[in-house]
């Protein structure tokens, strides 16, 4: 998408394995819900196949938007800032100047760790800055962390 | 370094107390714990009082804890013993809560050790300083205490508070913290008030200063010392008198009482109070409520149960007559100085540069008034927002440009062909929808924002991003390029469909969030690539963080 281009940007998208990192705990409910509404239909009988049904169809929409979300979700180093575009219903782009990142945070959770990806979140001292990269590979996200700190040293500004 | 300051016979230790800023560690004052626990002390003599007052104070004749206390089977002397036990733990806690919480100031910055159990060290740097108030509390005030809160730039309570201090311990901590911060050592007073006045100038104390405005001050007592007439009582007398004078400040604006009250009468609480009988004809005549039934069974029948609801209903005016009242700003070497409060008092410092942004607000109610009120983000203060974030809570057009003037001199308008500098600030107070040189919502974004939509616009300045909006609430918020966090892109699907987008400038935390909305797409794109620029020009240029530094003051 062409939405926002800087012109000295490369966008960086990150890794398609947050789909299913990001399915996998949502097909389990989906899996679980619909286990219960056909346990319900055997046992109880009436119309509770259709609960079913809309477990099923819940799922299948959340897949098609995390295959959107993620093959949105993006990220530029550019000179004096990082920006990150995520979303394709709501678009957001966040721009967040080096010298005014405080520290970067990388996470990663059972399920991130199990694909091999992390989460690495800026924080400014505004509360309002919601930059979050989330399905860095590994070995990126650290390599990442490390560029923008050492970036951000380099070019702190007082508050 | 904590070589006395030189010279002038008002040095000289008089008969009064000289009180100085803790090199060492020092304890905060034996008496914190007690001021700590007054809440406590209150509820027992409120409890003692209704429980021997008639009927219709108290509420009926069922005395719960007399009750409970029967049916419990044990003798009073048992009671008193466990009451007693329960004494002598709380006397114990808060010895030992008093006796572990040290503080000190050190040249770089001030240290706080306190935690029985577990322990917490904690140290505000002075280069990052933002903001040092000296808060004093309804009883802490009445035997002069206080308590001193040091924010700093940092994570969520990096601040340090000193609960209580002497009032002239604190005021002596906060000038020397102060004085540290600006990076420049004061060599006795005189060049502080070097410059030529025709305003009379105040120090913000309340025990005098060492300096040679301790005239100024005792002349002045009655005006800015809100406890002079308290202090005398326990001796904080004009004698004593801090180490560091305190800044010499030139006073800006106060706010009368009687506009402050006709501000708070002209707002929606007053409207739907006012409106109650018709409420309650409504109510009585329409839906058949028996009004007087609803009426007792919220109010109770007697007073202890009737007060809270008053005060509950009333809440809303006291905290903002609270707040409000007796409201002084000034502006200092040391920054500016905010003074208000009507049983708390709040005394202010913000040091220059360290206002992160503005917003200028007028409700619908106050149109006709011509009243804005003034709200500031300073970073570090996180809790009570309401209370330390007003910059003027109502005034005048003028007196709301003067206050964007005392914390964003500069907005870098200054020179454009010869007019006046808050100029784009009067015309954004005025939403015109004119070609005033703002960036404004097209006229297809009527369709998500039908009342706003003309007042929407943005402009920027050299040095700071103007954003007004409102129709009937309007709204003006400055930020400074220097001081924008972050920057946002936004877009809704239904923005998508009109080519509509929102532009947010991320600032700290506070009650200012600079956001324009439903811009074209182009503008705003355009509007969020010349902002990074900006923003990345105004870092360049700021001032350093050690304030006095950059006009040359560093005397040292």
């Amino acid at each position: 998408m062409s939405w926002l281009n800087p012109d000295d940007a490369q966008w960086t998208y990150v890794s398609r394995r947050l789909i299913p990192a990001r399915l996998i705990s949502v097909w389990l409910a989906v899996v679980v819900f619909a286990v219960v509404f056909l346990w319900l239909q055997a046992y109880v009988g009436g119309w509770w196949y259709y609960g079913a049904v809309a477990v099923l169809l819940v799922g299948l929409w959340s897949t098609w938007v995390a295959v959107r979300q993620v093959t949105a979700h993006a990220w530029a180093e550019r000179d004096d800032d990082l920006v990150v575009k995520s979303g394709r219903m709501f678009r957001r782009v966040v721009v967040v100047p080096y010298g005014r990142m405080q520290y970067v945070e990388v996470q990663a959770g059972p399920m991130a760790r199990m694909f091999g990806i992390a989460r690495v979140q800026l924080h400014t001292a505004s509360p309002g800055t919601d930059a979050h990269i989330s399905g860095v590979p590994v070995a990126q996200a650290a390599r990442l962390r490390d560029r923008l700190t050492t970036r951000g040293e380099a070019q702190l500004a007082g508050l | 370094m904590s070589q006395l300051r030189s010279t002038g016979p008002a040095a000289e230790p008089g008969p009064g107390h000289l009180y100085r800023a803790p090199r060492e560690w020092t304890r905060v004052h034996p008496v914190s714990p007690f001021l700590g626990i007054w809440p406590l002390l209150g509820a027992i003599l409120f409890y003692l009082v209704v429980s021997r007052a008639p009927d219709w104070v108290g509420g009926g004749s069922e005395d719960g804890v007399t009750d409970a206390i029967n049916a419990t089977h044990l003798s009073y002397f048992v009671i008193g013993a466990i009451l007693l036990g329960i004494i002598a733990i709380v006397a114990l806690f808060g010895y030992l809560g008093w006796r572990f919480n040290q503080y000190r100031i050190g040249d770089d910055a001030v240290y706080q050790r306190k935690g029985v159990l577990f322990r917490q060290q904690r140290q505000a740097r002075l280069d990052r300083l933002q903001a040092v108030d000296v808060v004093q509390p309804f009883v802490a005030r009445l035997v002069g205490f206080g308590v001193i809160r040091i924010e700093v730039a940092g994570g969520e309570n990096s601040g340090i508070a000193l609960e209580y201090l002497r009032i002239g311990d604190a005021e002596a901590l906060r000038n020397e913290i102060l004085e540290l911060a600006a990076g420049y050592k004061r060599r006795g007073g005189p060049s502080r008030d070097s410059h030529a006045t025709d305003k009379p100038l105040v120090a913000d104390a309340v025990v005098g200063d060492a300096g040679p405005s301790s005239q100024a001050v005792s002349s002045l007592g009655g005006v800015q010392g809100d406890n002079l007439v308290l202090g005398s009582l326990h001796g904080a007398a004009a004698h004593d008198r801090t180490d560091r004078p305190a800044a010499v400040e030139r006073p800006v604006y106060a706010v009368p009482n009687g506009r402050l009250i006709g501000s708070i009468a002209l707002s929606w609480p007053t409207f739907w109070l006012v409106l109650t009988p018709v409420w309650i004809v409504v109510l009585m005549v329409i839906f058949r409520v028996d009004v007087q039934r609803v009426f007792l069974a919220i109010v109770g029948t007697s007073l202890v149960t009737a007060v809270p609801v008053v005060v509950g209903l009333l809440g809303f005016f006291w905290t903002q007559l609270n707040r409000g009242f007796g409201f002084k700003a000034g502006i200092s070497q040391d920054g500016i100085r905010l003074r208000h409060g009507l049983l708390e008092t709040r005394r202010q410092t913000v040091p220059p540069g360290r206002v992160q942004a503005v917003r200028l607000r007028q409700s619908w109610w106050w149109r006709k008034a011509g009243w804005w009120d003034v709200s500031i983000n300073v970073a570090g203060y996180q809790n009570d927002q309401d209370a330390v974030s007003t910059l003027l809570p109502v005034g005048s057009r003028a007196e709301a440009l003067e206050a964007v003037w005392l914390v964003l001199p500069d907005l870098g308008l200054v020179g454009e062909d010869g007019t006046d500098p808050s100029a784009p600030i009067a015309e954004a107070m005025e939403s015109l929808r004119a070609a005033d040189g703002f960036l404004t919502s097209p006229r297809r974004a009527r369709a998500l924002d039908l009342f706003q939509w003309r007042q929407r616009g943005v402009r920027a300045t050299d040095s700071a991003l103007i954003i007004r909006s409102g129709r009937f609430v309007r709204e003006v918020s400055i930020t400074p390029h220097a001081r924008t966090q972050s920057l946002e892109l936004r877009q809704g699907p239904l923005q998508r469909t009109l080519g509509l987008a929102s532009v947010e400038v991320h600032s700290t935390n506070g009650p200012v969030k600079p956001v324009a909305k439903h811009l074209a797409v182009a503008d705003a794109v355009a509007l969020l690539d010349a902002q990074a620029e900006r923003a990345r020009e105004g870092r360049k240029h700021q001032s350093p963080e050690q304030w006095m530094k950059a006009v040359g003051l560093d005397a040292r």
